[in-house]
């Protein structure tokens, strides 16, 4: 202190533009030194790394359902068809002309004219009443058209919207949406999310209670060290940052280990995925973690190493004080 | 440098450590502080370091009030001052030269000042060549001067040292002691605490007298003299 009373304004200048420029290799040598720190403590920093992986791994696994289910749920939605049936009274040429209208919404992607003749023809088909429908003297079956909304316009909400639009044509007798199960699958693939979303928060929770403990455990190993630290003038911030960086590569490598985890689950599970959606017929593919999604995990487990050895750093190193017995 | 004003010190319990101490050294002083064991001596170095508060009364330290500094500005008190203790307090899994680099690391010093400066430190107490050792490598002595190389790095206007002879032959002693006067004799305060009386003897320097917290002699002690030995009656083997 007395040092810095006796120098010159300009060399404390000079002092202070060093201090900057040296300022980021000392942080990256405290980061490589805090790395050593975790390899020279193998058992214990694998441990933690290992329930951070896996904690994390838990989160990311069900984010990959829900992603993959979304991708199913987006495959059912040409389901989402509307039914209409014309009035009794709508003779071939207005129902066509209908069909030209209702195509030319921006919501509809496709409009199949079904006449009131081959509705009746697939009844006879596929009711199993055949002969006796000949008794009928009048055809009582009305035309019906099947209107596919755009992707946009296929959730449940939209739909139902387009529907009441249709309706409003004066052609139309009825109109039908099946909305119930798709209503349904929304509302269970909600469920689904907020269940993932609230494991979630607990196992970061335990992430960060467990890497706080860890720090917490290598600060009190450290005691005496600390101890001498604070005698020859260091700084609490000083002290902590390698325990603050400690935090972090916990977060880098639990981060990897949890991706790495995601990644081998769902190589095992692709072979059995695979038997089954070809047994649907489907074009299912599993989707694994992109690019953006392993980065966000990771820098998410650093932001979770570093909660939890901050709290740590906080509690602890202030209590510690040093003594000259 | 160091000022003492009607200070006191009671340890939770209610035990009374120092009682009114008054005194000051001067800048590029050196004293030896004495007196038996739990006279006080320790609490009087905690209470510079700032290891310790007073119960009252005031101190300062490198023209500080140090009842003034708050928690977050304690270390930049204790960069002034270089501190000698008797167990060495070094970090044992660290070389040689990083326990005597420690006070320019914390300062954010570059590295070539760093080598230059453990370099200068460590050839003042003749251990350049065990730079590379670590510290359970090393005789008491030897450890004991790598503290005190530590405690000099930075060029500290103050030198502190508990007990620094505590565990060595008289012939190490006076190879310490001697260190601590060169020092001094570059313009650095110094204060010993020490109940080596025969050493004190031999220096005579300005001693400083502890008893049951009281500070109850400050001058010359001639330690050949019986007056002041008896002071302290059997504490010395």
């Amino acid at each position: 202190m007395s040092n810095s009373l006796h120098s010159s304004g300009l060399a404390q200048r000079d002092n202070l533009i060093r201090r900057l420029l040296t300022l980021p290799i000392r942080h990256l040598q405290q980061a490589v030194g805090s790395l050593g720190g975790l390899w020279r403590t193998p058992f214990t920093s694998v441990m933690t790394v290992f329930v951070l992986g896996i904690s994390l791994a838990l989160p990311a696994t069900l984010h990959l359902f829900v992603k993959n289910a979304q991708q199913v749920s987006e495959q059912w939605d040409s389901a989402s068809q509307i039914t209409l049936f014309l009035k009794l009274s709508t003779n071939k040429k207005s129902a066509q002309n209908l069909v030209k209208r209702i195509s030319l919404y921006t919501e509809v992607d496709e409009v199949h004219y079904i006449s009131a003749e081959q509705a009746l023809k697939e009844f006879k088909l596929l009711s199993g009443f055949g002969q006796s429908l000949e008794y009928l003297d009048k055809n009582p079956l009305p035309a019906t058209l099947l209107v596919t909304p755009t992707k946009r316009f296929s959730q449940a909400q939209a739909a139902n919207e387009l529907l009441a639009k249709l309706k409003k044509e004066r052609e139309v007798e009825q109109g039908k949406l099946d909305l119930e199960w798709l209503t349904r699958l929304e509302a269970i693939a909600q469920l689904i999310e907020n269940i993932v979303i609230g494991v979630a928060l607990l196992l970061c929770l335990s992430v960060v209670l467990i890497v706080g403990n860890t720090i917490r455990l290598a600060i009190l190993n450290q005691k005496d060290a600390i101890a001498i630290m604070k005698l020859v003038g260091a700084t609490d911030s000083f002290i902590q940052r390698p325990f603050l960086y400690s935090g972090m590569w916990y977060g880098i490598f639990g981060g990897i280990l949890s991706w790495l985890a995601v990644t081998l689950l769902a190589l095992y599970l692709t072979g059995a995925i695979s038997q089954l959606t070809d047994l649907y017929q489907s074009n299912f593919k599993l989707q694994g973690l992109a690019i953006s999604e392993v980065l966000l995990l990771i820098s998410f487990a650093v932001l979770l190493g570093l909660a939890g050895s901050y709290m740590s750093v906080r509690k602890h190193i202030r209590t510690i004080e040093p003594n000259a017995d | 440098m160091i000022s003492f004003n009607n200070v006191n010190k009671t340890y939770p319990g209610g035990f009374l450590a120092l009682k009114k101490v008054n005194f000051s050294l001067q800048a590029g002083e050196m004293a030896f502080l004495t007196g038996h064991s739990g006279a006080g001596k320790s609490t009087l170095l905690k209470l510079i370091s700032m290891m310790e508060k007073p119960s009252s009364g005031s101190i300062k330290v490198n023209h500080t009030e140090l009842a003034k500094i708050k928690y977050r500005q304690i270390p930049y008190v204790r960069r002034g001052i270089g501190m000698i203790f008797q167990n060495h307090n070094l970090l044992k899994d660290r070389s040689i030269f990083e326990n005597v680099a420690l006070p320019l690391i914390i300062e954010g010093v570059s590295h070539k000042e760093i080598r230059k400066r453990v370099e200068t430190a460590l050839d003042k107490v003749h251990l350049s060549a065990k730079l590379k050792c670590y510290p359970h490598m090393l005789s008491g002595g030897e450890q004991q001067r790598v503290g005190i190389a530590r405690a000099i790095v930075n060029k500290p206007p103050i030198l502190l040292a508990d007990e620094p002879t505590g565990n060595l032959d008289p012939k190490l002693s006076l190879d310490i002691i001697s260190l601590f006067e060169e020092f001094n004799a570059s313009g650095v305060t110094v204060l010993i605490a020490t109940h080596d009386l025969g050493l004190i003897a031999r220096m005579k320097y300005r001693t400083l007298t502890l008893r049951d917290g009281t500070m109850i002699n400050d001058g010359i002690v001639d330690g050949l003299s019986t007056n002041n030995t008896q002071t302290f009656g059997v504490t010395y083997e």
